[in-house]
């Protein structure tokens, strides 16, 4: 019924485009979020419409057409007699918000067809000329999780003997790499890129575009399950890297399950236990950080790094081996992996004047990269621990098996307060934990900010608080 | 879900100079925190300036408070209340609406709240309320009553003179001829007011009349007392009725010469939320027998006073003879003191939930208290003389 009448509200038009905004344009999406929308005058929960050109456009051709369905409408009482008039008068302004908001793409897609294809075709062809001649070594990292961290992680260990240059921020589509490559100067000596898998075929287009000489495949798992339908066509389209190489090195993550089962004897498996040659010895991981040793006949790696939680060592493996492969020394790849840190929102710790410790892990929104948090939460002992999330999005038909799984493993890591916030996903959270017999304490908030402003009304000094993933307006 | 809520309404403003400070606390960490915990539904209950009683569901979120708040509320009915064996409030009018109050929460420093004043009327109305009770509040409001009152039970205080506005005035040459006694220099305070308001160090006969006049301009009675050098001041919030709780002894570290209300509330209060932390030693680096006279004077300040719920009691220490002194007694600590409670392991939520439970408890002990008994005298009244 809200749903029925929010449409005819005035600010139905600016809900409309805010949705189209958000979704970056993308009409799939965009229908998709249409779907869901209970209430179109609160679709703008965490941000709000930024009026560009584009948005400004669509408000005033959306305005203009509701205009004419109005016009429309009372030209109907005058052009039919009663009673055939007021029925189409009342089917036009009866139907008119539901056809906009589909009418509104029509533009939209003209732009995109007409306009933005041919420009953006010419802008990855400039782009794909230049890395062509461009003297680097490429590096493509894909995989539905981990590419940031692995991206990170590569840069500040080679940048210790190379010169290295990586687009930042999540430029991992055509346009944002053909944005970064109109920067290059042309005397780098390594480039990494993060190859972006939204439907199938992208990460052919893009290894077609960059040509990498080394990859690197992070995981499979559900993330953008609700793109791709399924893990097969998710694995599928990511092991196109795979396929692109040949025989050229690739590097498969073995800690994750979905990857192993896609990987050939060709494949350089790295995970917690080293990579290729090398071993991994001595494991250790607290609040200061993660630490181990790197060994082979004659090599001997000792491993400190400010990152947390034992998953990162298989990346941190790699990295090393890839610094061996480039010709980098010993000594250079342990001051490499001595510099790298967390980054923005990814399991970033910070202490507050209270001492209280939070670790901000805001950006990790993937199953593995959520088992691996609490993993690493389990291990903290003497701590009482708050683990705060609204859930995971995107996760398809798999949405109630995932979360279940994720308070099974709260449940047996005996995290002491579970922060929860309403939403489609969190009950299934509730119920891992129950099914588990959870011991700890459930606490339910309506939504993010609200569980935000509770926080330091909850926690006392020394308790560690992990903020686990973000939820975007599209996925409320 | 919650489905058995409490209804707690939380009482701040008033006719107070401290009434902003006021307003602050009742939000940070009292409301927030009530929200926080999902077990209350909260009313919050705001005294203007000049008394009126208002209430609004939109005030539990202090941005009602900045900016023109006033003129807003002139377009507001003024709630009312009702004593019917408890309190009730009443929103009048063609919808009236009213709520039944199961615990009030005071968050009203200094005059009218503080003192003793709200604490009458909440036990007329028979409701359970949070913190020390009428006669608590009103000796710790009065810095010489406190004084007189814990010294006569042999917790130290630093040497002293009192006197009323008409004592000075007729009769200064006495209370001169008093103050010259003391080991200068001197502190001059008003007796009744919190939150440092009106208190001047003096080192001179000439500071010492114009600090005097400051202090009458805000109370009827003065108190002057010694300085005491090679100082650390410290304070320590309690917690409890029967049991005490201790929170963490707390050096404040100002860098004025004395502890003022910009040090207090405006200096360390940008990014806290609640009162002075940023200039804060949690706990204070004190050495282990100090520390060990400051909680033994500090629990023993708390009963002699007759303190319940939670009170923050301030010491005075000479670093170099070792002597503690106790300063004075707040039985409303400025935001509760939450960021020393947080650092002490008692959240928020879990200092209003006790702070509740605290309150139940008084009220059901008292409850079981007998204060009225049958008696045959009325009719007795005007009856036939008996010889």
């Amino acid at each position: 019924m809200k749903r029925f009448f929010s449409r005819y509200h005035p600010r139905f038009i600016r809900s409309l485009v805010y949705m189209l905004q958000a979704s970056e344009y993308n009409v799939r999406d965009y229908v998709a979020w249409l779907s869901r929308v209970e209430d179109f005058t609160l679709v703008e929960k965490r941000r709000h419409i930024v009026i560009t050109k584009k948005a400004r456009i669509l408000l005033v051709t959306a305005s203009a057409c509701l205009f004419v369905f109005y016009g429309a409408a009372s030209a109907m009482l005058f052009l039919f007699e009663f009673p055939k008039g007021i029925i189409l008068f009342s089917a036009i302004i009866l139907f008119s918000p539901i056809i906009l908001q589909y009418a509104i793409l029509v533009p939209l897609v003209l732009f995109q067809v007409f306009v933005q294809r041919p420009i953006t075709r010419q802008k990855i062809k400039r782009a794909r000329q230049k890395l062509e001649k461009h003297p680097a070594i490429k590096i493509g990292i894909a995989g539905s999780f981990g590419k940031t961290s692995m991206r990170e992680i590569l840069k500040t260990v080679l940048t210790e003997g190379k010169k290295v240059a990586a687009p930042g921020g999540s430029h991992n589509t055509p346009l944002g790499i053909a944005a970064f490559v109109d920067t290059l100067k042309g005397d780098e000596e390594v480039l990494i890129f993060e190859l972006g898998e939204y439907y199938p075929g992208d990460i052919t287009a893009l290894c077609k575009m960059i040509d990498p000489d080394i990859g690197i495949i992070t995981g499979v798992n559900e993330a953008h399950l609700e793109k791709f339908g399924d893990l097969h066509t998710t694995a599928k389209t990511i092991f196109e890297l795979a396929d692109y190489l040949g025989h050229r090195p690739l590097y498969v993550n073995s800690d994750n399950e979905e990857v192993k089962k896609f990987a050939s004897k060709d494949h350089i498996l790295y995970g917690r236990d080293g990579v290729d040659h090398l071993a991994v010895e001595n494991p250790h991981t607290d609040l200061s950080g993660t630490s181990f040793v790197l060994t082979q006949e004659l090599v001997h790696i000792k491993v400190q790094t400010k990152l947390l939680g034992l998953h990162h060592i298989g990346a941190l493996s790699a990295a090393a081996d890839i610094g061996i492969r480039l010709g980098l020394t010993v000594e250079e790849i342990a001051r490499g992996l001595a510099k790298t840190a967390p980054f923005d929102h990814r399991l970033e710790p910070k202490i507050d004047q209270s001492g209280v410790i939070t670790l901000d892990d805001s950006y990790n929104g993937n199953p593995d990269g959520v088992a691996a948090v609490i993993d690493f939460l389990a291990s903290l002992s003497g701590k009482r621990r708050f683990y705060v999330t609204p859930g995971l999005v995107e996760m398809g038909a798999r949405k109630e098996e995932v979360h279940r799984e994720i308070g099974k493993r709260l449940a047996f890591a005996g995290i002491e307060k579970v922060i929860l916030v309403r939403n489609s996903v969190t009950q299934y959270i509730e119920k891992g934990l129950r099914e588990n017999n959870f011991q700890g304490e459930v606490l339910w908030y309506n939504d993010a900010l609200a569980a935000f402003t509770a926080l330091p009304y909850l926690t006392v000094k020394g308790d560690v608080v992990l903020l686990q993933n973000d939820w975007t307006d599209q996925y409320a | 879900m919650n489905n058995n809520k409490k209804t707690v309404a939380v009482i701040f403003g008033g006719r107070s100079a401290e009434h902003d400070i006021s307003i602050i606390t009742a939000h940070t960490p009292i409301i927030e925190s009530l929200l926080a915990s999902g077990n209350f539904d909260v009313v919050p209950i705001y005294i203007t300036k000049d008394g009126s009683w208002y209430s609004e569901s939109a005030m539990n979120n202090i941005a009602y408070f900045r900016g023109e708040y006033a003129e807003r509320l002139v377009t507001q009915k003024k709630v009312h209340l009702l004593f019917d064996n408890g309190l009730k409030l009443i929103w009048p009018g063609f919808r009236q609406k009213i709520v039944s109050i199961d615990v009030v929460f005071p968050a009203m420093h200094g005059t009218y709240g503080e003192d003793g004043s709200l604490m009458g009327l909440l036990r007329m109305a028979n409701v359970p309320f949070v913190g020390c009770d009428i006669f608590a509040s009103a000796v710790a409001m009065d810095k010489v009553l406190t004084k007189q009152v814990i010294s006569a039970e042999g917790v130290p205080v630093v040497p002293y003179v009192w006197f009323t506005r008409s004592d000075w005035e007729n009769e200064q040459t006495i209370w001169r001829d008093a103050i010259s006694k003391l080991h200068w220099p001197l502190f001059v305070k008003p007796v009744h007011l919190g939150s440092s308001i009106g208190i001047a160090k003096v080192k001179n006969e000439k500071e010492l009349e114009q600090a005097i006049e400051v202090a009458f301009h805000y109370d009827n009675k003065a108190l002057v007392e010694e300085s005491i050098e090679n100082l650390i001041e410290v304070t320590l919030p309690i917690m409890g009725n029967d049991e005490l709780r201790l929170a963490e002894i707390e050096r404040p570290m100002n860098k004025s010469e004395f502890f003022d209300f910009n040090d207090k509330y405006i200096s360390g209060n940008k990014k806290s939320g609640g009162v002075n932390n940023q200039y804060s030693e949690i706990p204070a680096n004190i050495n282990r027998d100090l520390v060990e006279k400051v909680k033994e004077f500090g629990k023993k300040t708390y009963r002699v006073l007759g303190c319940e719920g939670i009170a923050r009691i301030d010491f005075l220490i000479d670093s170099q003879s070792k002597n503690v002194y106790v300063n004075e007694v707040n039985t409303l600590p400025g935001s509760l003191y939450h960021h020393n409670w947080r650092k002490a392991g008692v959240s928020g939520v879990e200092l209003v939930t006790k702070l509740i439970t605290l309150a139940f408890k008084r009220f059901e002990r008292d409850q079981n208290t007998t204060y009225t008994f049958s008696s045959d005298i009325l009719r007795k009244v005007g009856g036939p003389k008996k010889n």
